[in-house]
């Protein structure tokens, strides 16, 4: 069994959580059109617009699919640190034209500009609300059926291919490589930095070749089962209702508007 | 009579000559046990079974027909003879255990509701239904040998050949499917071909058996009879089975009169035991 790493428990939270079931076209529809409104929206300056997507998806996401909050909180963790130290730095250093306030220290003028901390909080808005939409997307579709969506489209088949079977082995050598760490630490490795360079290398030399070793294997097994160079879809996911489909439709539309209604509000 | 093999040589490109001189026959209904320890050449003989691997010297025939290695001829082999390889992670590549029982079928070229069908019926018959639409790295190891023979059962083959097949199960599981085989081969006449080393289940199992050292079949038979041969076994780095090897010691160092073929399985123990209580008493009593 996989331990709980953080791709894990998305990708546990994929199958099992609320949605699950749910078309994966309704799903990705939804998300995308989402987030590309609230991408619009930051060139708009209508920082509304990202708060109320921000506010629709968590909810679809924790209440809807009933998706567990803490692993909700954990994707947000690292992106929201990073995001939270990019736009301090915008909103201190960046901009031009009319300033906010000034600074006076010893050797310079520093001007912090209403530009920049317009940029800041419109980015910081944005970010999280795109990141909301996508979440929302990567916590109930798994990659089967995205993978199926892709087919759909005719993306070619080499690529839907390939992301099926390295979707699988990630798996599996994210175990065996978490497994060989964990007997190297026993051995105690690792003790000066130089040594954990040379054992990561190690690792790393020895997973691949394993990893083709288990290509060929794999292979031989594939064609055992009469494999012949094509990997037929057992397509099948639940039609979206066309119902759904336009509610969605209807959202944009209003969010669009919204979107005109509150143009430039985001401005300091 | 399905598979015949004659005089069979392998030689790997490194040089290792891993079989050498092997035959033996497979017959509709039967159920094969290829005993040896490891590197006896056990996986190498299975191997040439459904076409992976082509015999340096000798020869396969598949219903007295000699194997063909083109693309169309080893489709229509592994139609009919199905392998489950000793890893199931080497088996299941496929995102849900339901794509991947769906391969072989798909591959067969029928039509999506056949295949459903087919998939449908392997799950149960393995008793794997509930994990359908689960990925792989969900399921513990002998669930996931369960899937990889649903894959095989799916393609309906006559033949299936597994290597291994219960290598690190727990005593339950390695059970179950000794079961869910008896009753393929019961039920639908399918026939058996098993590598292992497991000395154990082949008594419960086979009712022919082979035994294999360093490439050759040192011996052929049934379990009865090969197992009785406690000396060969010894020689080939192998052991009897438990209860053989009980009453082997019994006959040996108590001089027991115990027959000449040693019992196998629990049962088995049990009627000889009974057996010879009962003479003990007679001779008690014949005695007084």
């Amino acid at each position: 069994m996989s331990h709980s790493d953080l791709y894990v428990e998305v990708d546990r939270s994929a199958y099992t959580n609320a949605l699950a079931e749910s078309s994966p076209i309704t799903k990705t529809f939804f998300a995308l059109s989402a987030l590309f409104l609230c991408v619009s929206a930051l060139s708009a300056r209508a920082f509304i617009v990202p708060i109320i997507l921000f506010i629709i998806c968590t909810s679809l996401t924790l209440g809807i699919a009933k998706v567990k909050p803490h692993l909700y909180l954990d994707m947000y963790a690292y992106p929201t640190l990073m995001i939270i130290l990019s736009c301090t730095i915008i909103a201190l250093f960046f901009g031009v034209g009319e300033p906010l306030t000034q600074i006076n220290l010893q050797w310079t003028t520093w001007t912090i500009y209403k530009n920049g901390v317009t940029m800041a909080i419109n980015i910081f808005l944005s970010v999280m609300g795109s990141l909301s939409c996508l979440f929302f997307l990567v916590l109930t579709t798994s990659i089967t059926d995205l993978s199926l969506l892709l087919r759909r489209v005719h993306i070619p088949t080499v690529l839907i291919e390939l992301s099926i079977l390295i979707y699988r082995y990630i798996f599996m050598f994210m175990e065996i490589s978490h497994t060989m760490t964990t007997a190297q630490k026993l051995r105690l490795g690792g003790n000066s930095w130089l040594k954990k360079i040379r054992e990561v290398s190690l690792l790393a030399g020895n997973l691949f070749i394993r990893t083709l070793e288990q290509g060929e294997r794999t292979f031989v097994a594939m064609n055992a089962r009469g494999y012949d160079g094509n990997i037929y879809a057992l397509e099948e996911f639940p039609k979206p209702k066309k119902t759904m489909l336009a509610a969605i439709i209807l959202f944009d539309v209003l969010i669009v508007a919204v979107i005109f209604l509150t143009l430039n509000s985001g401005v300091i | 009579m399905l598979f015949r093999v004659e005089n069979l040589t392998h030689q790997y490109s490194d040089g290792t000559l891993a079989l050498k001189d092997i035959s033996l026959t497979v017959d509709k209904g039967e159920r094969i046990a290829l005993l040896g320890t490891n590197g006896s050449g056990k996986t190498t003989l299975l191997n040439h079974f459904n076409g992976i691997l082509k015999p340096t010297a000798g020869n396969i025939h598949f219903e007295d027909k000699p194997l063909k290695y083109d693309t169309k001829s080893l489709l229509n082999l592994r139609k009919r003879v199905g392998f489950v390889f000793q890893d199931p992670n080497d088996q299941l590549f496929a995102p849900t255990v339901k794509q991947d029982v769906a391969f072989g079928p798909l591959n067969l070229g029928y039509t999506i509701e056949t295949v459903k069908k087919l998939v449908d019926e392997a799950l149960t018959t393995v008793g794997m239904t509930e994990y359908a639409n689960k990925p792989p790295h969900f399921l513990s190891g002998g669930q996931k040998k369960r899937v990889a023979l649903a894959g095989v059962l799916a393609m309906q083959p006559e033949v299936i050949i597994m290597d291994e097949p219960t290598s690190s199960l727990d005593p339950i599981a390695t059970s179950d499917i000794l079961h869910l085989l008896l009753q393929l081969n019961k039920e639908k006449g399918i026939s058996l071909v098993l590598a292992t080393h497991d000395v154990d289940i082949v008594p419960l199992f086979a009712d022919k058996l082979y035994i294999l050292n360093k490439g050759k079949i040192v011996s052929e038979g049934t379990p009865k009879t090969s197992f009785s041969n406690t000396e060969l076994i010894r020689k080939v780095n192998l052991r009897s089975p438990r209860i053989a090897h009980l009453f082997e010691v019994l006959k040996k160092e108590n001089n027991l009169p115990i027959a000449d073929e040693l019992p196998l399985t629990i049962s088995e123990a049990r009627r000889e035991i009974l057996r010879l209580i009962a003479e003990v008493c007679k001779e008690t009593k014949n005695s007084v």
